[in-house]
């Protein structure tokens, strides 16, 4: 297990028996694939959109949507790209898919046919082959990205990104620990390091790819130095494969100083452990999340904590948000439902675009050291763990719960970390598990949950993380004594 | 809190269905409520949840579903749980069970249809849940003896 880069020459074996796994992995073509990046129209380009929106201080909207037929799928692209003013699109890739269930999501097409309703929660893009996904390419006039949570992912790049698709989400601790419950680390680490390697062998070619490792992780309460240390790991291990166009992820906590805090450590924190191991050409954006945990079933109150994301990210200076809908709360939305969470984030991000909201005032620099110092330390020990080697430090870590996901099913992951919000909201460690912290930040975190415990007359207990947890789908941040 | 030996549940996520969340609160409190749980996490098979009822002699199977594909995943399942001897073991389901916005009263009568004895919505209050569950439990050993 390494992070060294792939021999692209010795990686042609492994992707001759990668296209063979299902049928439409034939069509895939790479110098025509590639021609056909480098004739795409600018505005077809991700990695274009991304540098126009930092220069240009935009916050990039990006929905979420995919549908099992390829007509059906296109119509909604296009609903959301004229309706919503989406500015990027997603396709949103199902979920039998995402674990290589080929077999099962051909019968979701088939029974979606027959039906004449979604059977599958998104779009079977292995199935559809090179061709159909490229009707999709042709059809809209945004950039497009594969959104997922595949631990293999490896049939789904070469196919998509064959048909033109310039952005591709994931990595391989954020589509493996919150995504499967046995994929091995090192098997989803040698499988992103080849995602990562196609899509570094683009970018050589002139057909730049964006990639995105997935920030939010389980979307629960995740503390920030979590999420931000592995999207760094994820963005050196991208690097370290000829990636070049990178945008790290962060999901909204709900309390607006952390919020900030976070996603200014992340960017901070990020160029310099890429430029310390030697990385000075790559493009690096944010994307912020709206809130990934449950949401109010009203849908006013739904629209409420999307307009609160929305201003978050716009504060933050995010290149892009990903976009919510009022119907969250109740499965997949309609298209019509999709675009009413984008019109509402638009209104936000464009009043809020000029604004500038200080990020050197007390409050904002002792959290914002707080988690660079946490993350420092979780990414200390993974180095050390894997004696200079990324890779090896991830399993090795995660084997021994110096890195650890709060609510993730993966059996890889240990599972002893319990966050819970501390009085004011921010996301605290209430167990720490095997976390490299020192004891100055446990204590921390501990006064912080005592503080709530007082004000609330309740001992620090695992009913507070339950009540945290559904606390915004009742209206409220923090959960509260029954 | 009923005396005797607690009722064995068997607790899961169907198909290929990662999310854990829910799962996680629904071990902790059905243990809490005095049950005893057999909690096989998220991807759960038919057959996987059917073995650990069989060895366990659960008396209700609880399958959640939040993805969507519930629809395709517990379609024959009473008649799996008739094949392998089960046929008298309560099934319940809740969650997001289908894709899109559709009635809950059309998705509970296809759910039920498919042979699971209680359907559930999201945002279900656990405490009536477990109230329920304890009472069908009890009710399926009163007619069987």
């Amino acid at each position: 297990m390494s992070s060294t880069r792939l021999d692209w020459e010795e990686m042609q074996t492994e992707r001759e028996q990668v296209l063979q796994g299902w049928p439409t992995g034939n069509a895939v073509r790479l110098e025509e694939a590639v021609a056909y990046h480098r004739a795409l129209p600018v505005g077809k380009r991700f990695p274009q959109a991304m540098r126009v929106a930092q220069a240009e201080n935009l916050v990039l909207l990006q929905p979420r949507a995919g549908v099992p037929l390829i007509d059906e799928h296109i119509k909604l692209l296009k609903y959301l790209e004229t309706e919503g003013e989406a500015d990027v699109l997603p396709t949103t890739i199902d979920a039998y898919t995402r674990q290589n269930r080929y077999t099962e999501a051909a019968r979701g097409i088939e029974m979606s046919l027959a039906e004449r309703h979604a059977l599958l929660n998104g779009f079977p893009a292995v199935n559809h082959g090179v061709d159909g996904c490229r009707k999709i390419v042709e059809s809209v006039g945004r950039p497009l990205q594969v959104r997922h949570g595949t631990p293999d992912a490896r049939l789904l790049a070469e196919i998509t990104l064959a048909a033109g698709f310039t952005s591709f989400e994931g990595g391989a601790i954020s589509y493996n620990i919150p995504y499967a419950k046995d994929v091995p680390l090192e098997k989803s680490i040698r499988d992103w390091r080849y995602v990562d390697r196609l899509a570094g062998f683009y970018e050589d070619q002139g057909a730049a790819i964006n990639r995105e490792p997935f920030g939010p992780l389980t979307g629960t309460l995740i503390p920030p130095c979590i999420g931000n240390a592995i999207g760094i790991i994820e963005g050196l291990l991208a690097l370290q494969q000829g990636v070049k166009s990178l945008t790290l992820g962060y999901g909204q906590g709900g309390n607006l100083i952390q919020d900030l805090a976070a996603m200014h450590a992340l960017r901070e924190q990020a160029h310099e452990y890429f430029r310390a191991a030697g990385f000075v050409d790559f493009h690096l954006t944010l994307v912020f999340h709206q809130w990934m945990g449950g949401f109010p079933e009203d849908e006013a109150k739904a629209f409420a904590v999307i307009a609160l994301g929305a201003a978050v990210a716009a504060l933050a200076k995010a290149e892009k948000i990903i976009v919510k809908t009022p119907y969250e709360a109740l499965g997949i939305p309609t298209k019509e439902a999709n675009a009413q969470g984008l019109r509402a984030t638009r209104q936000i991000v464009t009043m809020l675009q000029d604004q500038v909201v200080r990020t050197d005032h007390e409050a904002m620099r002792r959290e914002s050291d707080l988690i660079k110092s946490e993350v420092k330390c979780l990414l200390d020990a993974v180095w050390q763990a894997g004696e200079g080697d990324w890779a090896r430090g991830v399993v090795r870590a995660f084997a021994d719960g110096l890195l650890d996901v709060p609510f993730a099913p993966s059996i890889y992951n240990r599972g002893r970390v319990l966050p819970m919000r501390d009085n004011e909201g921010f996301i605290r460690l209430f167990r720490s598990g095997a976390l490299p912290f020192s004891a100055e930040i446990r204590d921390y975190h501990r006064e912080r949950l005592e503080e709530r415990a007082r004000a609330e007359r309740r001992p620090v207990g695992f009913q507070m993380v339950t009540d945290d947890i559904y606390a915004i789908s009742k209206g409220r941040l923090k959960g509260r004594p029954r | 809190m009923t005396a005797g030996p607690p009722h064995c549940i068997v607790l899961g996520v169907i198909g290929a269905d990662c999310h854990s969340v829910g799962n996680t609160i629904l071990d902790a409190f059905f243990t809490d409520a005095g049950f005893k749980v057999v909690n096989l996490g998220v991807m759960v098979s038919q057959d996987e949840f059917i073995d650990a009822a069989i060895e366990s002699d659960a008396k209700a199977i609880l399958v959640s579903s939040l993805y969507g594909h519930g629809e395709i995943d517990c379609a024959g399942f009473r008649g799996r749980c008739i094949e392998r001897g089960l046929g008298g073991v309560l099934l319940y389901v809740g969650g997001n069970l289908v894709v899109g916005r559709r009635p809950f009263a059309e998705v509970e009568a296809k759910f039920k249809a498919m042979g699971f004895d209680r359907v559930f919505p999201p945002g279900v209050d656990l405490d009536a849940a477990a109230a329920l569950l304890r009472a069908d439990i009890e009710e399926a050993a009163h007619a069987r003896a």
